[in-house]
């Protein structure tokens, strides 16, 4: 097993605990799904106030709502598509607000170049799902590049909890530019080889 | 001769074009590169707004010149 294998099968523990309860108390997923981005709001203003920590220990709270939410509905077989496309929805709404946080932050503080590497952070996460959202239209799947949501998450909680913002930002900069043209570069070439498709 | 040639660039290559699952050995690869980036980087080197300190990379540096 890898280490991230084992750090994933050891987090599963606590979260199977609160799957379980959910689904004993028949919470709806969708539910579960906008308690998280309340929370994570709350993580953006923490964040904005520049208390790194705190903002960490929230988005723990809030990012474990997104992430049982797609297990409840499974057991309470609630899964459907209105639900899939909340969850996305949503969450694009979560990744904006915690960059809006650290884009307030680093204004008041005067930075403008902090600005601009979380403004661009910020685009280029959007642009990752919408890449993948779009091209799943046109071409089966979409499913390359590294820096996805799960990702960000983690490097956003890293950066909060050990006060290293700014590499943060420009790991998920760099990764989500190269995410994007993955997306890109696969759509190309899928539609290149498809027949009757002229590119 | 060409095949060390292009190792590098291969590796690059997938590093950049990434197609590897989670908890592959690739991915675990990839996460201790970015955490080594983030906690060794000495934070004054990228001008954070909110720490500042020359971190462990920078002591190291320190020491070796001493």
């Amino acid at each position: 097993m890898t280490v991230t294998g084992l750090i994933g099968t050891v987090c599963m523990f606590p979260l199977r605990v609160i799957i379980d309860t959910c689904v004993r108390l028949r919470i709806h997923p969708n539910i579960l799904t906008f308690v998280g981005v309340v929370i994570n709001v709350a993580a953006a203003w923490a964040l904005a106030l520049g208390k790194f920590v705190t903002a960490g220990v929230i988005m723990v709270i809030a990012n474990i709502f997104d992430f049982i939410d797609g297990k409840v509905a499974l057991e309470l077989k609630a899964v459907s598509a209105f639900g899939g496309f909340w969850d996305s929805v949503i969450d694009r709404f979560s990744d904006i607000s915690l960059f809006i946080g650290l884009i307030y932050l680093y204004s008041r503080m005067g930075r403008t170049d902090y600005v601009m590497v979380a403004a661009l952070a910020m685009m280029f996460a959007i642009m990752t799902s919408y890449t993948r959202a779009r091209a799943e239209s046109i071409i089966p799947k979409c499913k390359v590049g590294f820096m996805e949501r799960p990702e960000r998450i983690v490097l956003f909680m890293i950066g909060a909890f050990t006060n290293r913002m700014a590499a943060v930002l420009w790991v998920m900069l760099v990764l989500s530019i190269f995410t994007v043209a993955d997306r890109i570069i696969l759509t190309w070439r899928e539609l290149r080889n498809a027949e009757g498709v002229v590119v | 001769m060409k095949q060390v040639a292009t190792l590098p660039a291969r590796v690059l290559w997938n590093a950049f074009y990434w197609t590897y699952e989670r908890a592959s050995w690739q991915y675990d690869v990839m996460v201790i590169a970015i955490l080594a980036f983030v906690w060794l980087t000495p934070p004054d080197w990228l001008n954070d707004p909110m720490a500042s300190g020359s971190g462990p990379l920078g002591y190291v540096l320190e020491w070796i010149r001493r």
